[in-house]
């Protein structure tokens, strides 16, 4: 392979020493000036050895620097876990090393390593594992010793295993926080299918389900010589690195070879999907349909159309969108490829939620226009040079060389394929280029994603077709499942204890008149900054209808669920709540003991004890009420019928949440009892308190107030 | 026993081999350096690293978001936007039509934005036709501007990592060429600092309002961060985001930023520094040549406030619906400090891998967080900073469980000594990763051209290591105790409206 021209030595001569005076304004024309070809430069290929166990070694000198670094890569990743593991892989790459092994336990091999400045670390990729070691030359043998302890007898204590998942769910937690990571994550899904082995993510309970016993059954799996590739390179000498490695593997016995992947890729379901995210003022926009896998034949002229379109700071997208109209920060994209499974065609983009639509309709010009005025023969010209005259990036550390050599071989690619790329690009031609364009980028595949806040869009993202909204609630257990605890029936007990509550209420025949209640509360919330009094005025009319109005030392706000819809009206104007949160305000409402009476006799209502709990020195018995897949729990103190307390779980943006409040200070009007003070427990803590100042039964309430107000 | 005899064996290991790296390392090093400072007062440095036919350079300009006062907050990071729009000669179709253009725009900008902002009796309808005869304004300079054209030659030419950055400290440049295009560089480089054209300058403050949005509006760790800054300053620029606060961004002007460049874009305040394929006896009088075009300016005044002792604790809530996030920061010396080595021992001790000390008690033992760590320099090294701690709580934890491990941690490097292994491990930490970072042209040409404009000689870079060397576990405890005290501190939580559950792993 010679990529690379000679040099001339004529043109590399340099001009005049002196140095010119300041301020003296001489206007060169940059086009003038001299190029000289690019020096010889030959690069140096690794050693490739095979053993006869089938591990592939390549060897790699560079004594620039007294240090050695080596990868060993195992075939098996992500992709091969099974859907309800799915997170399996990362835990195998994490408690691999912080695990130990037979001989040592993790935090031994960290002390070993540390006082060495040096690393022995294992990761696990979507189709890969790693172990990867880091030393100065002088204590590679310690470094390569501790590898091969962990290739050979792993120990994956069970400690480790409990702080690697504690990592992942960790992750999970917080994989909300950010948009520009719901809006990656979410295309992926929408691209390769939620289920796809490339798209997937894991979920508590699926991190959960993973157990030590996988994990060594994974080492047991995958960790075979024939399923290895090995690359060292530094300053060391190549034969006896070669004897020190035949003689460390040789002795791995072959195991039986790892699968291979086998996947469905059809093109996503074109369309419009939004994810709606308040408390941000940017939308994070993104468009996918299926890319390609790289040993396509058209994949040198996609490199070439991806760099006029998306690449750099010269490609369309980046010079239309982001300097010609200000619209964005981050834009980019491109027909995207993988070396054994396709990629994605995927545009994103950052934009102010005021500006959104304005930027999707900008993004689909672009498109169109990749259609509609393919490249010109400059813009080719300037693409395949800043490809060719880029090239030498790819090679211009030993490190990269080794590193492409070992890609090409674990995936099974001619080992000439990096230098044929160049080749294969200065062939492509500005027809090439319209062709893979027409055929690989579509306008109609394109399924649309916006992560943002609707409320501040220019256009509704309705005008682009039918939304389909993306719930990205964290889910505490996996889908159709049967929680536990959900009864089938109600049990005698159950059904005794919830009589006793309706008539310390005052009795069926009063409650079920009850239609609806108003209460007018202070509520004093604990914040960081101090303690806050909310007045609220709530009318709650059983089932389907909630109306707050809340007076807080920010103004006056109201909260309004109701069939027609739910919306918010504050100093900042109205805006509609999504319908999580008005299934959440209603579900709240109906969990009010008078709403709960009314259902007594209701089949879809299930009543049972499901335990004890003393509270306040009151043995109390614990009411579980389930209804549609919900439940709530009453701590009712069976002597006097009285909800000391209750404990609803919900499951909110961020995973699973408890909402436990106290009772207490009952009072009794118009023959209802009801407990006046409400005291909010967050973590253990007390966070706040509500007291009811007055309530009224069936109030007189304005059909108006349920309606959301027009627009100014 | 076993362990401990281990453990004395590898000590003696790492006594005979480590110590010795350093200064062999200098002097083999210095060998391959060129310095020369031109007559301008612009300093160059040369390091010939012929592994492949490519080169990586670094502009360092001693200007960051620390030159600011209010009203032109982040303006040198619009300043460093601006350094991609070309020249007169690049990234314009014809440039005496497009100048006239563009000193109209200033004017008729001018106009808007003193109406826009008066106080008293302004009158909206005359604004608004003011915009709008700005953004006609623009439309008209638009016609004269070649799109990228500066970026373009650069991709053409076979550029890679074409970028920069702006910290509250400085402002760097960079990227990536093949070794025969150093006489093209050395135009573009000097000629982008030798006569920018604030293009397009408007439309760019739009991006950089989309910058900030992305990096701070809608990143709920970023919201904090910069809360927390604003509360640990009062009086001095760290204080300020380097972004800008959106007032100033949607309002300072082309105007203010050419005048921000000629006070600070100054030969004397900016090292050149060039890695890679290149000679120093043939790049040398080409950078001449083409750099010492540059004018001489007078260097701009140092910097007069610093910032006064905190006295009081402070305590910054972020109440969002993301997830819990800790971070808490004392104020300390500038790096040029003699104890700011004992400073970086510290980071290294407490946040280095799993044998740190955070690690191992937050992470590892209580499990209250998913990562934490300690370090100097936040948010800049050049004036006195902060030393800060953060932690990200695990699913279920609390701000104030972290706080209180991380507090827990603090006081044992205030009541104890650091152990020796250690403080070992540190030290040879310290040298290793000072090996690590030669072996490559982009963060060699960073990491020189940066010590070179802080300390006034690229050796610091060397030396600093032979400083932690020095470090001892007496000093450790001083500057801890010195340093970590309430009076001194200031906290900055995101309390998460909805907490993750915790969740039992099994």
């Amino acid at each position: 392979m010679r990529p690379l021209k000679k040099l001339t030595l004529a043109a590399a001569t340099v001009v005049g020493c002196v140095v010119a005076m300041p301020g003296f304004a001489q206007v060169t024309d940059w086009r003038k000036i001299n190029t000289p070809a690019l020096s010889e430069f030959k690069i140096q290929e690794p050693k490739r050895i095979v053993l006869a166990n089938g591990m592939v070694i390549f060897l790699q000198e560079d004594h620039e620097l007294p240090l050695i670094t080596g990868n060993i890569a195992i075939r098996g990743g992500s992709r091969d876990e099974p859907a309800e593991k799915v997170g399996l892989a990362s835990i195998f790459g994490q408690a691999w090393r912080t695990g130990g092994t037979k001989a040592r336990t993790g935090d031994a091999i960290d002390e070993y390593l540390e006082l060495r400045a040096a690393k022995v670390e294992t990761s696990a990729d979507v189709d890969s594992s790693m172990v990867s070691m880091n030393s100065l030359k002088q204590d590679f043998d310690d470094v390569l010793g501790v590898a091969i302890e962990l290739l050979r007898e792993p120990e994956f204590r069970e400690e480790k295993i409990v702080l690697a998942k504690n990592q992942l769910n960790t992750g999970i937690s917080r994989r909300n926080d950010n948009p520009m990571q719901i809006a990656g994550r979410e295309a992926m899904k929408i691209a390769y299918g939620p289920t796809s082995p490339y798209a997937r993510v894991e979920e508590y309970y699926t991190v959960a389900a993973v157990k030590r016993e996988d994990l060594l059954a994974w080492h047991r799996r995958f960790v075979h010589p024939n399923n290895m590739l090995v690359g060292i390179v530094g300053d060391f000498d190549s034969a006896k690195m070669e004897a020190k490695l035949r003689a460390a593997f040789e002795k791995l016995p072959k195991g039986p070879e790892a699968p291979k992947m086998t996947a469905e890729f059809p093109d996503p379901k074109p369309g419009v999907y939004f994810i709606a995210k308040d408390d941000v003022n940017q939308s994070s926009i993104r468009m996918v349909h299926m890319g390609v896998q790289r040993n396509n034949p058209d994949y040198y002229a996609l490199e070439v159309m991806n760099e006029i379109f998306g690449g750099g700071f010269s490609a369309r997208l980046f010079s239309n969108i982001r300097s010609k109209k200000g619209l964005a920060y981050n834009v980019g994209g491109g027909v995207g490829s993988s070396w054994d499974h396709p990629g994605v065609f995927q545009i994103s983009m950052g934009t102010k939620s005021q500006s959104t639509s304005a930027a999707i309709d900008a993004l689909r010009e672009e498109i169109d226009q990749l259609h509609k005025s393919p490249p010109t023969a400059d813009e080719l010209k300037r693409a395949r040079e800043s490809i060719l005259n880029s090239f030498v990036f790819r090679f211009d550390t030993k490190a990269k060389v080794i590193a492409e050599r070992m890609n090409l071989e674990f995936y099974g690619y001619p080992a000439d394929f990096t230098a044929k790329y160049r080749t294969a690009i200065e062939k492509v031609t500005t027809d090439d280029v319209a062709r893979v364009a027409n055929k690989y980028v579509t306008g109609d595949k394109v399924a649309l994603l916006v992560v943002g806040k609707a409320g501040d869009f220019d256009k509704p993202l309705s005008s682009y077709g039918q939304v389909s909204n993306i719930d990205i609630t964290i889910p505490d257990t996996a889908p159709g499942t049967v929680k536990p605890a959900a009864p089938t029936g109600s049990s005698t007990q159950g059904r005794q204890l919830l009589d006793k509550v309706v008539m310390q209420m005052g009795g069926a025949k009063v409650l079920s008149a009850a239609k609806s209640l108003r209460q007018n509360s202070v509520a004093v919330m604990k914040t960081p900054q101090g303690e806050m009094t909310v007045e609220i005025d709530s009318v709650s009319a059983f089932p389907d209808r909630m109306r707050q109005v809340m007076k807080t030392p920010m103004g006056e706000m109201t909260m309004v669920a109701a069939p027609g819809g739910a919306f918010m009206l504050g100093p900042m104007g109205t805006r509609d709540l999504p319908s999580s949160q008005k299934d959440q305000m209603l579900r709240e409402m109906n969990w009010n003991p008078i709403a709960v009476a009314q259902h007594a006799s209701d089949p879809k209502y299930t009543f049972n004890i499901v335990g004890e709990e003393t509270i306040g020195g009151v043995k109390t018995q614990i009411l579980e009420i389930s209804a549609d897949g919900n439940s709530t729990r009453w701590f009712v103190d069976p002597a006097s019928g009285r909800v000391l307390r209750s404990s609803t779980r919900a499951t909110g943006p961020t995973g699973p949440t408890e909402q436990v409040a106290n009772f207490s200070d009952w009072k009794t009007m118009n023959g209802i009892t009801l407990p006046m003070k409400r005291t909010i427990m967050q973590g253990g803590k007390e966070a706040g308190t509500a007291e009811i100042k007055t309530f009224e039964i069936n109030p007189a309430t304005d059909t108006k107030s349920w309606e959301k107000p027009p627009a100014k | 026993m076993r362990n401990r005899f281990i453990q004395a064996a590898i000590t003696a290991v790492i006594l005979a081999s480590g110590v010795s790296l350093n200064a062999q390392d200098l002097a083999a090093f210095e060998k391959k350096v060129t310095t020369r400072k031109l007559a301008n007062g612009l300093t160059v440095l040369i390091v010939e690293r012929p592994e492949a036919p490519v080169f990586s350079f670094f502009t360092h300009v001693d200007a960051g978001s620390a030159q600011e006062v209010p009203g032109i907050t982040g303006l040198a990071h619009m300043f460093e936007h601006m350094a991609f729009k070309g020249t007169p000669v690049i990234g314009t179709k014809d440039y005496a039509t497009e100048k006239k253009a563009l000193e109209k725009v200033e004017r008729a900008y001018m106009a808007y934005d003193a109406a826009r902002r008066s106080e008293v009796g302004r009158d909206d309808k005359r604004t608004a036709e003011m915009e709008k005869a700005w953004k006609d304004s623009i439309a008209e300079a638009d016609k004269g501007v070649v799109l990228n054209e500066f970026g373009e030659i650069i991709d053409r030419s076979g550029g890679v990592g074409l970028n920069a950055f702006t910290s509250s400290d400085e402002t760097g440049y960079f990227y990536s060429l093949p070794s025969n295009r150093v006489e093209l560089w050395a135009y573009l480089e000097s000629e982008r600092f030798l006569q920018p054209v604030m293009r397009e300058f408007y439309k760019e403050r739009d991006v950089v309002m989309e910058e900030r949005r992305m990096r701070t509006d809608s990143n709920p760790i970023g919201k904090l961060v910069e809360q927390f800054l604003g509360a640990a300053y009062i009086a001095h620029p760290y204080g300020y985001a380097v972004v800008g606060w959106p007032s100033d961004l949607t309002s300072f002007s082309a105007s203010d930023a050419d005048k921000f460049f000629k006070t600070y874009y100054v030969p004397s305040n900016m090292v050149v520094t060039l890695v890679g394929d290149v000679k120093a006896s043939t790049a040398m009088p080409i950078i001449e040549k083409y750099f010492g075009r540059l004018p001489s300016r007078p260097k701009p005044e140092p910097l007069r406030t610093t910032e006064p002792p905190q006295g009081s604790e402070k305590l910054v809530t972020l109440t969002d619906k993301s997830q819990p996030f800790y971070i808490e920061g004392y104020h300390k010396p500038s790096a040029t400090h003699p104890d700011d080595a004992i400073y970086d021992v510290i980071g290294d001790l407490m946040s280095s891998g799993r044998t740190s000390r955070l690690y191992r008690a937050l992470v590892r033992d209580k499990k209250v967080a998913a990562a934490s760590a300690g370090f100097s320099g936040f948010p800049g090294q050049k004036y006195p900073n902060l030393f800060a701690f953060f932690a990200v709580p695990s699913p279920g934890h609390t701000v104030d469980e972290v706080r209180n491990a991380i507090r827990a941690e603090i006081d044992r490097l205030r009541n104890e000594d650091v152990t020796d292994d250690e403080l070992r491990m540190v030290k040879t930490r310290a040298k290793a990763d000072l090996i690590r970072g030669l072996d490559s042209n982009q963060g060699l040409a960073r990491q020189l051209g940066t010590a070179q404009a802080r300390f006034g000689d690229w050796r610091e870079l060397f030396r600093q290591v032979d400083k932690i060397d020095k470090v001892s576990k007496a000093d450790v405890r001083r500057i801890a105790n010195a340093t970590f005290t309430a009076d001194n501190r200031t906290v900055g939580v995101i309390q998460s409206t909805q907490m993750a559950k915790t969740k039992g792993s099994e």
